[in-house]
């Protein structure tokens, strides 16, 4: 196997000759938090974190993203499509997690009837992932219980392990062998460097604690849809949509017109959107099917762990633990899925 | 590879009055590109998103047939800021159109059977498509007998009152209007459909029955079919659901694991049945 080292302070040599050929975005400090910006500058680049606040679906799922462009004239309309597409995109200390949640996005963004989300998928195709396994785990990550790891190398194109002063590189997809061969300048890895390698990895996903039996939850949700634990698991909820916004498989949007009234033109966007919210299902009648914090909260979980294995056979959550590091009111996911999975034993 | 949000852009041809209190139109649209149009290929009970571009999008039932060549119309209630645009709009005015959305009456399952179409108010517009569908002379002899009971509150409610007396003239479908309540000059049904359901006694054998209207119809009308016999999986709805793309991308419409846009809109009770009752 190819396995290269990248010292440190190559980084900018690394970041330079990416860049003549990709977007880069990568983890940058910002307003004291973590998250995938444009790297402009190689210094920006901050590799020694344990995971950003906002996930990187940010990339190819911006916040607010533009569907199209329109001009308006007295009677015409003239609309002009996204020309940005065709772009590269070079996700760099991407974690495995994150990488994993490209995939259940677009699962989803490529299927349910006639339509495709175009839009997105174009972007991940042009997208290539150096992704890196996460030496540390924190207290809230779970990725071990739905099926994932946190040296999970399947999602990347290029993965990096950090040795401390330097990184391991091997390259994991076809693209990232190649990407990984003309960077020839890399020195080649010692058998030192990749027995290090794999005892970080070992040490990292035995320090992951927190469990959850995915199995019995599935199986538990089936069943009750009505059931006195979806009030209790919806008490503390305040619906600020936290959870949902900064979930890396969370994938709802809202669509409006931004017009330009002056100027006649306009765009039409779509921006993250959260079934937390009451006003996200509120029909024009008045009449709204979720109109109780009890049924948002029960459609968050059911949706992860009951509705996306139903149509994928696939957990829709990848244990990064956001949504309980950002909860205001620490309405923790873990402990409501424990509570789903105690269900059984307490109905009989 | 091309961007599924993109409209299609059509230009108003008419804009119909069809109530009284003048809150319900049908626009017809022209589509600017002749290429558009043939890509537009629909059922009835098929929906579109359509926009004033500037204002916004919404989902609305297409009220045509496609046997109805060259333009596509839509029925629609005044509402909030895009519908209210759509009410304002005049004749040349171009319109964003994207669809057709959802999957329609099952046309082809209902081949060889007697149809009654039950509809209430406002949610006449897709029975509309089906019906005019239905008596086509392409297609009237792949059906059997063909009943349709329509109620509204009051006759100044009942809408394409002249496609309804056309039909009433008619021997190959049987057209039974009803009002709540009693009205000068009216010379039709009067009482609630689930009433007139009963008093049709449609029977079960070989149908299907399709049934759009509020909530409390459907509830009442459902009822007097169960009693007359009628197995859930004759009994089809179109439900309703805030959405915002159509196409089974943006989340909101779900039930359970369906997607109303993309699974239903059309449902039987039977499938219904089997999901949340959350919608």
């Amino acid at each position: 196997m190819e396995q290269k080292i990248l010292k440190k302070d190559e980084i900018e040599k690394l970041y330079n000759e990416l860049a003549s050929e990709y977007n880069v975005y990568a983890p940058v400090k910002k307003k004291g938090n973590i998250s995938f910006e444009k790297i402009e500058k190689s210094e920006d680049i901050v590799l020694d974190y344990l995971n950003s606040k906002i996930p990187p679906k940010s990339v190819l799922f911006p916040q607010m993203e533009v569907l199209f462009e329109y001009t308006l004239d007295e009677k015409d309309v003239e609309i002009t499509d996204r020309q940005d597409l065709d772009q590269k995109i070079l996700i760099l200390g991407i974690r495995p997690c994150d990488a994993y949640s490209f995939e259940l996005f677009a699962n989803f963004f490529s299927s349910h009837g006639n339509w495709k989300d175009e839009i997105y998928l174009k972007k991940k195709e042009n997208t290539t992932l150096i992704g890196m396994g996460c030496n540390t785990p924190r207290t809230t990550c779970f990725c071990t219980s739905v099926g994932g790891n946190p040296f999970n190398k399947e999602n990347m194109d290029v993965f990096l392990t950090d040795l401390g002063d330097k990184y391991l590189v091997e390259g994991i997809s076809d693209k990232g062998k190649e990407m990984v061969k003309n960077l020839s300048w890399l020195s080649d890895a010692t058998d030192a460097d990749v027995k290090k390698s794999s005892e970080l990895a070992k040490q990292a996903e035995e320090s992951i604690t927190a469990t959850i039996d995915s199995e019995t939850i599935v199986k538990n949700l089936e069943t009750n849809f009505e059931h006195p634990v979806w009030r209790e698991i919806s008490e503390s909820c305040i619906g600020c949509g936290s959870c949902s916004y900064l979930c890396p498989t969370c994938t709802c949007f809202d669509v409006i017109d931004e017009t330009d009234k002056y100027n006649n033109r306009g765009r039409r966007i779509r921006i993250w959107d959260t079934c937390q919210s009451c006003l996200y299902s509120l029909e024009t009648s008045g009449h709204n099917p979720r109109d109780t914090k009890i049924q948002r909260c029960r459609n968050r979980i059911m949706h992860k762990f009951s509705y996306y294995p139903e149509n994928y056979e696939l957990l829709g959550c990848v244990g990064c633990g956001r949504c309980i590091a950002v909860c205001p009111a620490n309405n923790d996911i873990l402990t409501i899925l424990h509570k789903v999975e105690k269900i059984e034993e307490k109905g009989g | 590879m091309s961007n599924p949000y993109i409209p299609y852009l059509t230009r108003v041809k008419s804009v119909v009055a069809e109530n009284k209190v003048n809150d319900i139109k049908t626009i017809e649209l022209e589509f600017k590109n002749e290429e558009d149009y043939k890509k537009f290929d629909y059922i009835p009970g098929q929906f579109a998103e359509i926009s004033l571009i500037g204002k916004g999008e919404c989902p609305i039932g297409i009220a045509s047939s496609p046997t109805e060549e060259g333009t596509i119309k839509f029925t629609i209630k005044k509402m909030g800021t895009v519908t209210s645009g759509f009410h304002s709009s005049e004749i040349g005015d171009i319109i964003g159109v994207r669809g057709p959305c959802g999957n329609g009456w099952p046309m082809e399952d209902m081949k060889g059977k007697n149809i009654i179409v039950i509809g209430g108010g406002f949610a006449y517009s897709t029975l509309r498509s089906l019906i005019i569908y239905l008596l086509d002379d392409r297609y009237r002899k792949d059906y059997g007998d063909i009943t349709t009971i329509y109620g509204n509150r009051e006759s100044g409610e009942v809408l394409y009152r002249d496609l309804l007396e056309e039909w009433e003239k008619r021997d190959d479908i049987k057209v039974v209007l009803t009002i709540d309540r009693e009205e000068e000059g009216w010379t039709r049904e009067v009482g609630f459909v689930a009433a007139i359901v009963k008093k049709v006694a449609p029977s079960p054998e070989n149908a299907v029955a399709i049934i759009c209207g509020p909530p409390i119809m459907i509830r009442t009308a459902v009822a007097e079919l169960v009693e007359l016999g009628w197995k859930d999986e004759q009994i089809l709805n179109s439900l309703e659901m805030r959405m915002k793309c159509g196409i089974g991308k943006c989340g909101r419409c779900n039930i359970g694991n369906k997607f109303v846009c993309t699974d239903g809109p059309v449902f039987s009770l039977a499938e219904l049945k089997k999901m949340p009752n959350e919608y």
